[in-house]
């Protein structure tokens, strides 16, 4: 489904990715945990190209994200057909990112018809909040609305950055509530989170990524109560 | 025991803290500054009314005439081709300013910095003198044969040349003021509606401008008063808007004063319009920021 090969990104002279290479089955989740600056959400903004990948390829489906391969190089897209890929990738931010001058249902319209946009508010169970703004809406609300968004569009995969980082902690669960849903109706996801019970109930499998390259990977129970790497012990022992 | 000096806070047995009553803070010099700008006031007004060099007689016969009414209509004529044209064509120096392309930009920033540079009444002079440079103008291959052509001095008229002027003035400033309101629209909101797949055209006027609006429509609304108000400059062209009226006017009858004021309070009394105008509209894009 998903594939990335050998990502390589650099900011500046700062390698933030240095080599990762990941494969998602439909249907999956992956969660991806990592301490702060790891690499983690850059790979998640490199699946759906909002960073462009300075070595290494990804695939979605067999699509190349980003590039055409012509002969031995792979030729950058015009943004048209970058924008029309990414329909195929939901994605979630960590500050929602809602257009504050749209109402809700409006927000979820700007990805899909006015019939689908009330559909996915169903879904995330704002049916009734579809006439409000974004400031009128708690954090929570906000990113249900946010994600609605993101699933409107119909995407073959749906990514998550970290969405409940920014909530205050009793509005956390019923994001997670929403996204545990999703997973069950086997929605295909890759989650950046540091939600260890949300990793440990709901995904499939969990990627430990330190100082840009996956350190670890495996079943939740195994990564989260056996890791074998140093790196990984260290880190669940300050999160856990 | 308290020292003398300081307060007790603590209260005696038989008194209820929440029942003191509070004493709002005095202050006498505000009173003093409020009588001194009033006296001021006072003698401004007494002055007008009782000073006859005003000459209020000749105010009232003249602020309506049909004269001053047609300028007034020729002000705002120039206004708002003015202001129409000139947004429209800053919006798009601004996004060549914005774009990705080098060539783009530097087209947008030497745009910017040409009109910038020439003062508004010599770019004018210069239109209504466009003849003498040019007698006729073509349409054609360049360097090759021509389709049609046209005389400058028809094509080009006092009045074209005076809103062409207004327009490519404004438009360089336009272009800032919306650039500065494109920029200030948080990178966030362009990566969610990218990563919506939402086309390039419709990101921008569903959702970068809207929001741009909000800190565009201040700055904006300046650079129409400003305009409204500029356009009296136009009045070295000879056309009939107001500022030139009042000039033929007392120059004819040499009530200077008088005729002074009366375009004095046409000007106010429409930039007033345009600010109660401009509550309305900035009004309407806040919507999203109500409770």
């Amino acid at each position: 489904m998903i594939e990335v090969l050998g990502v390589h990104k650099s900011f500046g002279s700062l390698e933030v990715l240095r080599g990762v290479s990941l494969e998602v089955t439909a249907g999956e989740v992956v969660v991806v945990l990592g301490p702060s600056g790891s690499g983690k959400s850059t790979l998640l903004r490199t699946i759906n190209h909002l960073e462009k990948v300075d070595r290494g390829f990804i695939t979605i489906d067999g699509e190349l994200i980003g590039y055409r391969r012509r002969g031995g190089k792979l030729h950058e897209l015009k943004e048209r057909e970058i924008l029309k890929q990414r329909k195929d990738i939901g994605f979630v931010f960590q500050n929602f990112n809602l257009f504050p001058h749209l109402t809700a249902l409006e927000n979820v319209a700007e990805a899909a018809d006015l019939a689908t946009a009330r559909e996915f508010l169903g879904r995330v169970g704002l049916a009734d909040k579809a006439g409000s703004y974004p400031r009128q809406l708690s954090g929570g609300q906000q990113q249900r609305v946010a994600i609605a968004r993101a699933l409107a569009t119909r995407p073959k995969v749906v990514l998550f950055d970290e969405p409940t980082s920014a909530l205050d902690p009793e509005l956390v669960g019923e994001v997670l509530d929403v996204m545990r849903d999703l997973a069950r109706s086997g929605t295909t996801m890759v989650v950046v989170t540091h939600e260890i019970g949300f990793a440990r109930e709901v995904a499939d499998r969990v990627v430990f990524i330190d100082q840009g390259v996956i350190v670890e990977e495996g079943a939740p129970a195994d990564v989260l109560d056996h890791p074998v790497h140093e790196r990984t012990r260290a880190f669940l022992s300050k999160v856990l | 025991m308290a020292s003398p000096g300081t307060l007790t806070l603590v209260s005696t047995k038989d008194e209820d803290p929440a029942s003191l009553p509070v004493v709002p803070a005095r202050h006498p010099w505000r009173w003093v500054g409020v009588v001194f700008v009033l006296v001021l006031a006072a003698q401004f007004v007494h002055g007008l009314v009782t000073n006859p060099a005003w000459d209020w007689p000749t105010f009232a016969r003249y602020f309506t005439a049909r004269s001053i009414i047609t300028a007034v209509g020729t002000t705002i004529l120039l206004t708002v081709l003015g202001t129409v044209l000139g947004f429209a064509l800053g919006i798009v120096v601004a996004v060549l300013r914005l774009s990705k392309s080098p060539f783009l930009r530097a087209v947008g920033w030497t745009y910017i910095w040409a009109f910038r540079s020439i003062p508004l009444i010599v770019q004018l002079l210069f239109w209504f003198n466009i003849s003498y440079l040019y007698q006729r103008l073509s349409l054609g291959i360049p360097f090759g044969p021509e389709f049609v052509s046209f005389e400058t001095m028809e094509l080009i008229s006092p009045m074209g040349a005076a809103v062409l002027g207004l327009a490519l003035h404004q438009a360089a400033y336009a272009a800032e003021i919306v650039r500065s309101g494109v920029i200030s629209v948080d990178r966030g909101q362009l990566e969610a509606a990218a990563s919506l797949g939402i086309p390039r055209f419709r990101q921008f006027r569903r959702i970068v401008l809207p929001q741009a609006m909000r800190s565009i429509l201040p700055n904006a609304a300046n650079e129409v008063i400003s305009l409204f108000k500029g356009t009296s400059v136009v009045s070295v062209m000879a056309i009939g808007e107001l500022f030139y009226q009042v000039q033929v006017i007392y120059g004819r009858n040499a009530r200077v004063v008088a005729l002074l004021m009366v375009a004095t309070v046409w000007y106010i009394v429409l930039t007033t319009l345009l600010s109660v105008g401009q509550h309305y509209v900035e009004r309407y894009f806040a919507r999203g920021d109500r409770r």
